[in-house]
């Protein structure tokens, strides 16, 4: 199930590309507090069409109607969303926004399919070393005598160690094939290197949830010197957090999507028919055509390959 | 399962009909009015199996967002009390065309604010309604609108690293402070007049709905709200626990459709 969003009749078109969105973690289409539905009003109103959209087993989608794995599954629900813009409107080019466990889906539809022209990764892989968690800590530690919601904050977070740790462990949203955490930055560095040499644009944005500051393109880690990371934008943005959770919050992620959206959109020249409003879709018919396609695994396709 | 759009041009709504799926039982239709804000990202899930299973059982449903929530058009700061109300009768026009039975039975479940707007929207007199079923109603609006403000703050102490060290005070010192927004909606000043009117006395069920109430066992003020009703028959109360959260941000370790308050409902719905 998903949503278009298309511009209304009078503005101008932004150029062949659109915009996908897809859930963060158990959120429905509409993302956390509503932020999809609310990029793609902002996106519509500058003239992008955008499809938010539930991928199997998630928000109003229906169970995955085959035994691929999730992330795979994923990554042709996304590619059905694509089909179905391409037939609707014409267009054949795409950015992704992907937020937190999206950004996995996002990178692995860039890899998998050269329709995709730009992809947005928030808070996503992250590969931070020791000073970094120190850091973090010296911070929390200055701030906790004056700050109350910090003492809170480090309150709960002692009574879940002590309370879980004989019971729960900890879930990498990250790991959903059982890969290794080195296996996951294997895939992710791959990945980098194939699409950023492909000419995708890669935007990392990260949040002031994990940390209040980052002095050298931290959550990159040990990946900071691969060739990859001279082309891809990042950006620490600490007045945002991981669930835009203030209005204030949201607006500064929408004026830096929406702007980095447009700026790809502008490298691509060719009008396209706009409608207006929003239109609810069922991409049951598509995912039906999707299913004899192959996909192959993240970061294990060949530079230029595309799906179908 | 369809999706579809419907209500005025200038206010056109997004709602999911789930038609029923038995031929050998009509049980009639239910029309969900969900949650304001936080509270309907919340439960999004919950409502969506709860429509499948009823409708799996002979029930049509449908599900809809109010205009400037969800996927309806419009902005967060649109929302307001008169026009939610027209929302909730614009659905249940579209959910009695959609299940092609003008005079058949057609309850609501109306949850958190959507209850108070269910209510609000039953006194119209050219509705039938077979059913009223409330979900822990908000019943008092001052009250509410102090918990939607406390939310606020301890959402924002969650979402950063180091929150702003000010934020409690400034809760506890000024009481226009968090008014504006409730955790990521937008919040008018009409829409805040409209909770601070919103007083359990002034508040009334239809006097000829049936009509049950479900709440937390220990929700005192909705027990005696109950009592101010001179409904026939009677509004029934039943007490209901459950672990959902209602202002739970999705990622947390709690339970999103909690299987024993879904079996509740569906039980409730049955009755």
């Amino acid at each position: 199930m998903g949503v278009i969003t298309c511009p209304a009749i009078g503005v101008d078109a932004s150029g062949p590309v659109a915009c996908l969105m897809l859930n963060m973690g158990a959120n429905h289409r509409g993302g956390p507090h509503r932020i999809n539905v609310k990029l793609a009003h902002r996106l519509a109103s500058l003239g992008m069409t955008s499809l938010r959209m539930d991928l199997a087993g998630l928000g109003d989608s229906g169970p995955a109607s085959s035994a691929e794995r999730y992330l795979i599954q994923g990554i042709r629900d996304l590619q059905a969303g694509m089909d179905l813009i391409e037939a609707k409107f014409g267009i054949r080019r795409f950015v992704v926004v992907g937020l937190c466990s999206g950004t996995a889906h996002a990178m692995g539809l860039a890899v998998a399919d050269t329709r995709v022209a730009g992809i947005l990764m928030f808070d996503g892989y992250s590969f931070p070393g020791r000073r970094w968690y120190w850091e973090r800590a010296f911070w929390r530690a200055l701030a906790a005598p004056t700050n109350p919601a910090v003492i809170g904050k480090t309150v709960r977070w002692m009574r879940r160690k002590l309370l879980n740790i004989a019971t729960t462990p900890p879930v990498d949203i990250f790991r959903v094939d059982e890969e290794s955490p080195e296996e996951i930055q294997a895939i992710f560095k791959n990945s980098m290197n194939e699409i950023t040499q492909r000419g995708v644009a890669v935007y990392l944005l990260y949040s002031g949830t994990q940390h209040v500051r980052d002095r050298s393109r931290d959550h990159l880690g040990p990946l900071v010197r691969e060739p990859f990371a001279a082309k891809v934008k990042y950006e620490f943005a600490r007045d945002i957090d991981h669930t835009f959770t203030s209005i204030a919050a949201q607006q500064a992620f929408m004026v830096r999507a929406s702007a980095w959206a447009l700026g790809i959109a502008s490298n691509f020249t060719v009008p396209v028919s706009t409608g207006s409003a929003s239109e609810p879709i069922s991409l049951a018919s598509f995912n039906q055509r999707r299913a004899t396609a192959p996909v192959a695994p993240v970061a294990q396709r060949p530079v230029g390959a595309a799906a179908s | 399962m369809t999706p579809v759009m419907f209500g005025p041009p200038a206010r056109r709504l997004f709602g999911i009909f789930h038609p029923s799926e038995s031929a050998s039982q009509d049980k009639g239709a239910v029309l969900i009015c969900p949650p304001f804000g936080q509270e309907a990202l919340r439960s999004h899930r919950f409502f969506r199996v709860l429509a499948d299973r009823l409708a799996r059982t002979g029930f049509s449903v449908l599900r809809f967002d109010y205009h400037g929530t969800g996927d309806s058009p419009g902005d967060d700061i649109d929302g307001e009390f008169d026009g939610w109300r027209r929302d909730v009768l614009a659905a249940h026009d579209e959910l009695r065309r959609l299940s092609a039975s003008a005079t058949r039975r057609v309850a609501w479940l109306g949850v958190r604010l959507g209850g108070t707007m269910a209510i609000q929207a039953a006194q119209c007199s050219r509705l039938a309604l077979e059913r009223l079923v409330l979900w822990e109603p908000v019943v008092d609006g001052r009250r509410y609108a102090q918990q939607l403000r406390e939310w606020h703050v301890e959402s924002l102490e969650l979402s950063y690293c180091i929150p702003e060290p000010s934020l409690r005070r400034r809760l506890a010192d000024d009481a226009h402070a968090f008014t504006d927004e409730a955790s990521g909606f937008a919040v008018s000043p009409l829409l805040r007049q409209q909770f601070s009117s919103l007083q359990p006395e002034s508040l009334r069920i239809p006097t000829d709905c049936r009509t049950l109430v479900l709440g937390q066992p220990g929700d005192d003020s909705l027990k005696k709200w109950i009592q101010l009703q001179v409904s026939e028959p009677p509004v029934q109360f039943s007490e209901f626990e459950h672990p959902l959260i209602w202002n739970s941000d999705p990622s947390s370790n709690n339970a999103m459709v909690p299987a024993e308050a879904l079996k509740r409902l569906l039980t409730t719905m049955y009755e």
